[in-house]
């Protein structure tokens, strides 16, 4: 199956499960979790539901796109569903039908994988789970967002959407994965692997990045200064910030000890910006609760 | 008192599953025995001891069988205090108001109170029966409250948030009968009533199995079978152990033992199930140990081996019983051949960087906040290393010992140790291999981190013993210099374990060196912060050695107390003793010692003038004393263990003699302190092997 196959049969399944069908967040990010359709709708009493893909930056990964399996830049498929409904598993067993896997004819098994994301005061409990052996997606029942304990409580369910185009298409490089037309994975994407390897790793300027973060982290306070404070401008602030750590970690310009810090300061705006949300969500009565003004 | 209604003749049984969604692996042999314990022990409480209770679980269920219960409590009959005898009767006999009015409060009639003494006086008692309760109902009140507090290290709240447990439950069966379970116990927990119904295994039978009228264990077990779930871990561990046997002599090798993987395998799975995959042997390119760590690291594969090398073949577990299609077999195979790929890329990666120019990035990894980076704790160690290897004469290994405790943290920034940090020492020490640096030094790296856990190997070779404990006492005197000792259940760095490695390794390799000493030298760089606490936790940390290695408490304990620190000696006394002390004579010898010890430390150490002494049973003392002292000498020098004891054994005679025949406080002052010296000059000569007086209490 080709990867665009994946990606319209997996959003066409969860469109027809509930899932607003969302596009990909429009900032680098280094995981779906941080688009705020996750990171935010997850807080508070309002149900939701949603499936989007969410390129992901990892610049620490890259490998110049000479390893087979690593990319600098993949594509996950994101799905959040608020409550977590009882019979969650056995949506996500149907959802593999939608790619042509029957788990009546393959190994099947959820090991026990939870998540934590220091960065944005977010932990889950869940599994990987593994089709014949093959980590397929993460599977989260996320406890906690922006430091806040969470309830209800949302089942995340994330495809890592390259591995399973390689999967069903056996192949063992990235590289060789066909995309759509004929076109491979390779064609479109290895030039944009190398670039961005190099750039994460020799080229970006470290002084430039730490002048950003600073900005950005006033910035991103400064925008909930106000009564009426700007929740998304202040996420995407904290997001960047996010994004800034993750390069100058790949330059190799953090020390250990630093890396605490950095990352404790990103939390920070992550944990306020949460906090304003759901404020700002209670002023206007929960929109989306059955009876709601939405 | 309750009576206990034993299960003999007694035709209750129980059943309890709950299905839930996965389990972790390493949450479900606690909960088994959690489960097991705490219904026994809730059971007992109220008199009921069950005749066969047994526990079992899957991925998905925790389940609880028993049989042999009675259809209710033991009647319970209490005796229950009430006012004094003097406000519960009048002076005439007759019963007041207050005697009434307990009377009635305990259901009794007034004619059966009965007056009892108490520290307190006379007091009314009246006999309080309270009548069996029937056993569904208690089963129906302890098992909620007992199941919710169940401890999981880790567990979650699902939908709406309302409910925590270590994952979210879907049915829960609860049944009961005599002679057969026809009745639902009704019970419920975290918003699910218990049924009779549960479902089976999730792909191989998708739907309800009823459980309603089993009669017997077997039954349950039969049933779930036929729905694809073996239910029982032990006999998932034997069809696992079969079959993996079968599909290995089916390509003539044999499986490469991995009990540890094994007993995982038996928690991941509702049916046992394992695939073999082969390989392109042109992986086994790899060093062996880099292809089967990344196959058991990623996928929980057993390896095959064949004449005791790895074979191109793996075995992967999977969870149902068949591969109808060969996918389960194709899929695990394209994934080891990916992940392979993956090691060889960073294997490759990593042979292109010098060690050297890895170790110079540890500069920039902390090893401890307070206590700088791993660049420094390789000097530290380095030197530390020297001193040993000095101490022991061994100053041709100087620079052996410099170069491996330099590279010997670089694979910490190496591709592969980020990716599997179990094989942390094991790539550095091929990686010099690789290299050509000298065996002294490679095998140094490579074993540096032996013993892994409390009972793996040792190193074998002099360097990765010397480097091993140096870089363990480092790590020891750095976080001790700095507050970070262990204290109770709280060892965060894991010191024990490090210190028992430090004591394993003199012991077993062995090290002459002495302990002290090494927490000296270790402590040297931290202006000695800390040296005396570590110490005193070596010295715990040899008093658990000797007891793991066998020695009875009383002899390491005899022995700790006159001294410590040479392990492989101490252990070796210790184990001459081990053979000997039960025996008559060192039972003597105790009982002799401890009173030369009370003398002692009471009355003075005197002075040593055999020539005062008048009495026949003292000078043949202070003789025999003069050879065993001569005769020590030469055996300790020899080693010669057990002929030292025997001369301390000899002692046994005339030291009895002397404490029947020879008044110690005597009235001649001069006399008197002869005599304590005499005591104090063999508790001296006793003191270098061991305080016998500590074996006194045991025997």
């Amino acid at each position: 199956m080709e990867l665009q196959k994946v990606i319209l049969n997996l959003l066409q399944f969860w469109g027809e499960q509930g899932c607003l069908v969302q596009q990909p967040y429009d900032l680098e990010v280094g995981a779906g979790t941080m688009h705020p359709e996750t990171f935010l709708r997850v807080l508070g009493p309002e149900p939701y539901r949603v499936a989007y893909v969410q390129p992901s930056r990892r610049p620490a990964d890259a490998r110049f796109g000479e390893n087979p399996l690593r990319l600098g830049k993949h594509l996950q498929l994101q799905v959040i569903l608020k409550p977590s409904p009882v019979n969650v598993q056995e949506l996500f067993l149907d959802s593999l039908k939608a790619l042509g896997i029957d788990p009546a004819v393959h190994d099947v098994r959820f090991e026990e994988d939870n998540w934590e994301s220091p960065t944005l005061g977010a932990w889950g409990v869940g599994w990987q789970v593994l089709l014949d052996g093959m980590e397929i997606t993460q599977f989260t029942y996320f406890q906690q967002a922006g430091g806040v304990d969470l309830k209800p409580i949302s089942a995340e369910i994330t495809y890592g959407l390259e591995r399973i185009a390689m999967f069903l298409q056996k192949k063992t490089s990235i590289y060789e994965v066909e995309w759509g037309s004929g076109v491979t994975y390779g064609a479109v994407r290895h030039r944009e692997e190398v670039e961005l390897s190099r750039y994460a790793f020799a080229q970006a300027d470290v002084e430039l990045l730490r002048r950003h973060f600073e900005d950005w982290e006033r910035e991103g306070f400064r925008c909930l200064e106000p009564d009426d404070p700007l929740v998304i401008p202040a996420l995407e602030a904290a997001l960047k910030m996010s994004h800034l750590f993750n390069m100058l970690d790949a330059r190799g310009a953090i020390s250990t000890t630093e890396r605490v810090a950095i990352i404790g300061r990103v939390r920070k705006l992550a944990v306020a910006t949460a906090k304003a949300y759901l404020k700002q969500r209670e002023q206007a009565g929960w929109p989306l609760l059955p009876g709601g003004k939405a | 008192m309750a009576a206990v209604a034993r299960g003999k003749g007694m035709r209750g049984m129980f059943l309890l599953e709950l299905l839930c969604e996965e389990i972790p692996a390493n949450a479900l042999p606690s909960a088994r025995e959690q489960l097991a314990s705490q219904v026994s022990q809730a059971l007992a409480e109220v008199g009921v001891v069950p005749s066969l209770l047994q526990v079992f679980s899957t991925c998905r269920r925790l389940a609880l069988w028993m049989e042999g219960l009675p259809p209710a409590t033991p009647e319970r009959v209490e005796e229950v205090l009430g006012p004094p005898a003097a406000v519960a009767f009048a002076p005439d006999g007759s019963v007041t108001r207050a005697g009434e009015g307990f009377a009635r409060a305990q259901g009794v009639a007034v004619e059966q109170l009965r007056v009892v003494e108490t520290p307190k006086g006379k007091v009314v008692a009246a006999q309080r029966r309270t009548a069996g309760e029937p056993l569904p109902q208690v089963l129906g009140r302890i098992l909620p409250h007992l199941i919710a507090s169940l401890h999981f290290p880790k567990t979650m709240r699902w939908g709406e948030g309302e409910f925590v447990f270590v994952r979210p439950l879907h049915r829960l069966v609860a049944l009961w009968g005599e002679g057969a379970l026809n009745q639902v116990v009704p019970i419920s927990l975290f918003g699910i009533r218990a049924g009779s119904a549960t479902l089976g295994h999730r792909v191989v039978h998708p739907g309800e199995v009823q459980l309603l009228g089993i009669g017997s264990l077997q039954d349950y077990l039969q049933r779930l079978r036929a729905a694809g779930v073996e239910v029982d871990p032990q006999q998932r561990r034997q069809v696992f152990e079969q079959r993996a046997a079968a599909l290995a002599s089916e390509v003539g090798c044999q499986v490469r033992p991995d009990a540890e993987l094994v007993a995982q395998h038996v928690e991941l799975v509702e049916q046992p199930g394992l695939v073999r995959g082969a390989l392109d042997s042109a992986w086994l390119a790899l060093p062996e140990v880099v292809v089967a760590t990344t196959l058991r690291h990623h996928q929980k594969c057993l390896m095959l081996e064949q004449d005791g090398r790895l074979a191109p073949y793996f075995l992967a577990v999977c969870d149902r019983p068949d591969d109808p299609q060969g996918h389960v077999r194709q899929g695990n195979q394209w994934v080891a051949e990916a992940r392979l790929a993956d090691a060889h890329f960073f294997y490759f990666q990593d042979l292109k960087t010098p060690l050297r120019d890895l170790a110079a990035k540890l500069r920039h990894v902390a090893f401890h906040t307070q206590r700088g980076s791993f660049a420094e704790k390789a000097e530290r160690t380095g030197a530390l290393a020297l001193l040993m290897a000095q101490s022991l004469g061994l100053g041709h290994l100087a620079e052996p010992l410099r170069m491996a405790s330099q590279l010997a943290k670089a694979d910490l920034v190496s591709h592969m140790v980020g990716e599997f940090p179990e094989l942390q020492g094991v790539m550095g020490g091929l990686y010099a291999k690789e290299e050509g640096y000298p065996e002294e030094v490679w095998r140094a790296i490579a074993e540096q981190y032996l013993p892994l856990g409390q009972e793996g190997a040792i190193p074998q070779s002099l360097t990765g013993a010397l480097l091993g404990v140096a870089d363990r006492l480092d790590t020891l005197a750095a976080l001790f210099s700095v507050g970070e000792i262990p204290s109770g259940s709280k060892d965060p760095y894991a010191l024990r374990r490090h210190a028992f490695g430090v004591v394993r390794i003199c012991g077993e390799f062995p090290l002459a060196l002495p302990l002290p000493d090494l927490a000296a030298w270790a402590c040297q760089p931290f202006g000695g912060a800390g040296v005396n606490e570590l110490r005193l936790f070596l010295r715990e940390r040899e008093r658990f050695f000797l007891e793991w290695q066998g020695v009875p408490t009383p002899v390491a304990e005899a022995i700790l107390a006159a001294r410590w620190g040479q392990v492989a000696e101490d252990w070796a006394l210790a184990r001459a003793l081990a053979e000997l002390w039960q025996e008559p004579v060192f039972v003597q010898l105790a009982t002799a010692f401890k009173r030369v010890r009370n003398m002692v430390s009471k009355e003075g150490e005197g002075q040593w003038a055999p020539e005062v002494l008048q009495e026949v049973a003292e000078h043949q003392l202070a003789s025999a004393v003069l050879e065993a002292e001569q005769a020590l000498r030469t055996h300790c020098a020899q080693k010669a263990w057990r002929e030292a004891w025997q001369v301390l054994a000899g002692l046994a005679e005339p030291l009895d003699r002397f404490f029947v025949e020879v008044l110690v406080m005597c009235p001649e002052p001069a006399l008197r302190q002869a005599r304590l010296g005499l005591l104090a000059r063999i508790q001296a000569l006793f003191l270098q092997l061991a305080d016998l007086s500590k074996l006194q209490a045991a025997n």
